[in-house]
């Protein structure tokens, strides 16, 4: 048995701020060489776990520790964050703002900077690191020039010299397209096994980073740990849907199928695991009808036909066409960088196309402005921080209105009407500041529906929710299209909100639209997947176990899946 | 964009921050400590030399260059109305007419040369200055500030503010793209500059918000990197002292001594004439 190399007992931690602990009764050894996965709902105490094992609490958020923990047989109580941070290396989820450098190298080489190093030692360490990452062509690069999946494996370079013995991954995922993040993965259990570190991981896409090995799992929730043991044993029970995690989609199938996972030792890959057992309850699950999902295709809101966009020669987008129905839910997926955010900007008058054009309820849109584009097609920026601005909720939803001098008679009544769509009406006098982060999110959407679109186009809406807000965000929005017949477009690189929540994906790569179709047929096109920098889902690869048309697998799941959530 | 983040390939690229810091402040006091043609010209040239062997991106430079051009031409012509006769008191008090237009405006001998001299100085710091911008990487110009014992908590300062510019100005424009959609009206012909300035303000406050969540991650991984644990720090941006620096080493040098000499000189013997004025 290998020595212990992390060691919480009774450990406990309260913030300056909190009144009760946010972390409590900790008891948990990791051995060296194990990789651990940490996973839990937002506000588990995950996120305080790692930055107490970092030495960022207290160092940087004040705060109480009780009990003990002990990394490589030092106390962290009596520490300093550079004591620890010889042994620990983290690498936090916005892989922008911790990039220092102003090139490649200099950031890597930040730490031994700051050990006052001299440079020609710096050197050979630099390009070792750059190395175990595969970064070594890119050392004179500066940021600006990198994409999300790169900063990631420079911050990881940058934390990996003097051998520290840990590294910390506070989810690695969640900026990544599904492939980018699948090498992440990799990479991550390549420099485990070569260089027998320790590894936590932080993550909630768990389908994602079971795509490879994982010999622990700690399942945290209000500030405990609720569970921790082997990935087989946790997606055999039910923990992970009574704690709000996603289950992979494979065991999703499994459970509708009516399995009895218990007991079963080999359930964290979908390719290495027997399905035997399990065969003949999947094909009678597979051979029942269900009323299939169906393009009910109404009238055409917006239609574009050729367009392009960009500078002469870099075309960012190339002859695009596609047009969008009435009540549609529509999915645009593809990999960072690929048009995406583009099109959208392109949709909603930002930028005008360079050739081609685009028609609004068969006008064409040039000769709208970008405030009338605005009243037809409403556009949700990521980060709700980025669009609030007012203090007072009701204040927040009604700037559009005010700033387009509408009477208030008619203000108060669009505004009325899009916080009760929203569920925010009992809201409308709260600060805009004293709410979470799913409910900004509906302010913005409601700031948008006020001035009654036909479209709302929204980026990444569930980008860092976890699973419980991600839900509650979808369902909002499916009650929208629902009810109101509003048409909505997600742009995300996440494939089971495609899945889920949406008929049709369109699908870019490198500028081009490669995919106009349904969402199960897109899933099973292999092409379209290598193009598009999207992951296999699991369920592709349990039809092919099961001789079955991944293309029909997928269109039952959905239509299973369709029908259970309507009986709720 | 003017500011290199990468070094160049030319010579004056391949000096070390430090060298190129050094000689910077250096020249600059030799250009402030006179008026004297003799010192400036040289350096004017040298000036024009150093820029050219930059391969500069002259498109940029060119506007750069008028608007100083103007400027200065604004700033002689004022100095000339207000005083048509302000070159004697600097050349020795004598006063060459040339041409006069009336009793109060002439031009004389005296005071077109002082003015020319101004307008040289002037051009001289706008080169040395645009050298050494075009010259220098935000990481080499902290390395070299802390070489002239500036601590180096102020010199991160420097390459931080370049390292996130940029990414500010993107926030900036997506925020603004938001606004104008929900009909902020920023367009010069349709809204008065009340309104946009009003408007503007509105953009800066989420702006402000996504900043600060964005100084804490940073201050977080520089804190994991140990930033802050030693008194003294290296830089990876800093190559070793190459010949050329050691040269340029011996010229600054030289250089620091001169000004030095100069300056004490004119200070201790009393100067009859304030500006070197050969036709005296």
């Amino acid at each position: 048995m290998n020595k212990p190399i992390v060691e919480f007992t009774n450990f406990g931690y309260q913030y300056k701020s909190q009144n009760i602990p946010t972390l409590q009764d900790i008891n948990l050894t990791v051995y060296e060489g194990e990789k651990v996965l940490i996973l839990g709902p937002s506000g588990s105490g995950k996120s305080t776990l790692a930055n107490c094992l970092n030495g960022l609490n207290p160092f940087s958020y004040e705060g109480k520790l009780t009990g003990s923990l002990k990394i490589a047989g030092m106390e962290t109580k009596d520490a300093s964050i550079f004591a620890i941070s010889k042994n620990v290396g983290t690498v936090l989820q916005d892989s922008d703002a911790q990039f220092v450098g102003l090139s490649v190298g200099e950031d890597i080489a930040f730490s031994l900077e700051n050990s006052n190093m001299p440079r020609k030692e710096m050197l050979p360490k630099v390009l070792r690191a750059s190395k175990v990452v595969g970064m070594e062509d890119f050392l004179m690069h500066v940021p600006y020039e990198l994409s999300g999946g790169q900063k990631q494996k420079v911050s990881l370079a940058g934390v990996i010299h003097d051998d520290v013995k840990i590294l910390i991954f506070d989810e690695p995922l969640a900026a990544l397209d599904p492939k980018t993040g699948m090498y992440a993965v990799d990479l991550i259990d390549k420099i485990q096994q070569e260089n027998h570190k320790t590894v936590f991981i932080i993550e909630h896409r768990l389908e994602d980073v079971l795509y490879r090995h994982v010999d622990r799992i700690v399942l945290m929730n209000e500030g405990r740990i609720v569970f921790q043991g082997t990935p087989d044993e946790l997606l055999s029970s039910d923990l992970l849907m009574q704690y709000g995690i996603r289950e992979p989609l494979y065991i999703m199938a499994l459970k509708y199928a009516g399995c009895n996972l218990k007991g079963n030792t080999k359930l964290d890959d979908v390719y290495s695991m027997d399905i035997e057992p399990y065969r003949e309850k999947l094909l009678t699950q597979q051979a029942k009808k269900f009323q299939k999902v169906s393009l009910n295709i109404k009238e055409e809101i917006l239609n574009i036909s050729h367009v392009s966009y960009g500078y002469d020669e870099n075309l960012v987008l190339e002859d695009i066409s596609f047009s969008v129905h009435k009540g549609e839910k529509v999915a645009v997926v593809g990999k960072n960088g690929a048009g995406k955010s583009t099109i959208a900007k392109l949709i909603s008058g930002i930028i005008r196309p360079k050739e081609g054009t685009i028609s609004i309820h068969g006008e064409n849109y040039l000769k709208f402005s970008i405030k009338e584009i605005g009243e037809k097609i409403g556009y949700v920026m990521q980060n709700p921080n980025q669009m609030l601005v007012k203090d007072i909720i009701k204040d927040e939803v009604e700037l559009a209105l005010i700033l387009r001098g509408k009477s208030r008679q008619e203000i108060d009544e669009a505004v009325k009407n899009a916080l009760t769509m929203c569920g925010l009406y009992s809201m409308r006098n709260w600060p805009v500041s004293a709410v979470s982060y799913g409910q900004k999110k509906r302010i913005t959407i409601a700031s948008m529906l006020v001035l009654q679109p036909d479209i709302i186009i929204l980026d990444e809406p569930t980008a860092g929710q976890d699973y419980r807000h991600y839900t509650e965000i979808m369902n909002f929005l499916d009650e929208l299209n629902e009810t109101y017949g509003i048409t909505i477009m997600f742009i995300t690189h996440d494939m089971h909100l495609a899945i889920e929540y949406t008929d049709r994906a369109i699908v870019f790569a490198e500028g081009k639209l490669v995919a106009d179709d349904a969402v199960y047929k897109v899933l099973s096109d292999n092409t379209v997947i290598e193009k598009a920098n999207l992951k296999q889902t699991s369920l592709y690869a349990l039809a092919n176990k099961l001789n079955i048309q991944p293309e029909d697998y997928i269109e039952q799941f959905i239509a299973y899946e369709r029908m259970m959530k309507e009986h709720e | 964009m003017l500011i290199n983040l990468v070094p160049g390939e030319t010579f004056l690229h391949r000096l070390t921050g430090t060298t190129k810091v050094r000689f910077f402040l250096i020249l600059l006091v030799f250009i402030i400590m006179s008026f004297d043609i003799r010192l400036l010209l040289p350096l004017f040239v040298l000036g024009i030399v150093g820029l050219i062997s930059l391969k500069p991106k002259w498109n940029v430079l060119k506007y750069i260059f008028w608007i100083a051009i103007l400027m200065n031409l604004l700033n002689i012509t004022l100095f000339w109305f207000v005083n048509p006769g302000c070159g004697s008191e600097w050349c020795g008090g004598g006063s060459t007419v040339l041409f006069r237009i009336n009793h109060y405006f002439f031009f004389s001998a005296e005071t077109m040369w002082f003015l020319s001299i101004r307008f040289l100085k002037m051009m001289t710091s706008l080169l040395i200055s645009m050298v050494f911008v075009l010259a220098i990487t935000p990481s080499e110009m902290a390395a070299g500030l802390y070489s002239v014992k500036v601590p180096y908590k102020v010199c991160t300062i420097f390459s931080m503010a370049f390292r996130y510019i940029p990414d500010i100005a993107r926030d900036f424009q997506s925020i603004k793209t938001s606004m104008q959609i929900r009909g902020v009206e920023l367009d010069p012909k349709k809204a008065s500059v009340i309104v946009r300035l009003k408007h503007n303000v509105m953009i800066l406050i989420p702006l402000i918000i996504t900043s600060f969540d964005r100084v804490g991650n940073i201050a977080n991984a520089m804190d994991l990197r140990g930033y802050g644990k030693e008194k003294k720090r290296s830089y990876y941006s800093e190559r070793e002292e190459g010949t050329i620096d050691k040269v340029a080493k011996v010229f600054y040098c030289f250089m620091l001594l001169f000004c030095i000499g100069w300056i004490v000189y004119h200070h201790i013997v009393p100067q009859t004439v304030k500006m070197w004025y050969p036709f005296q």
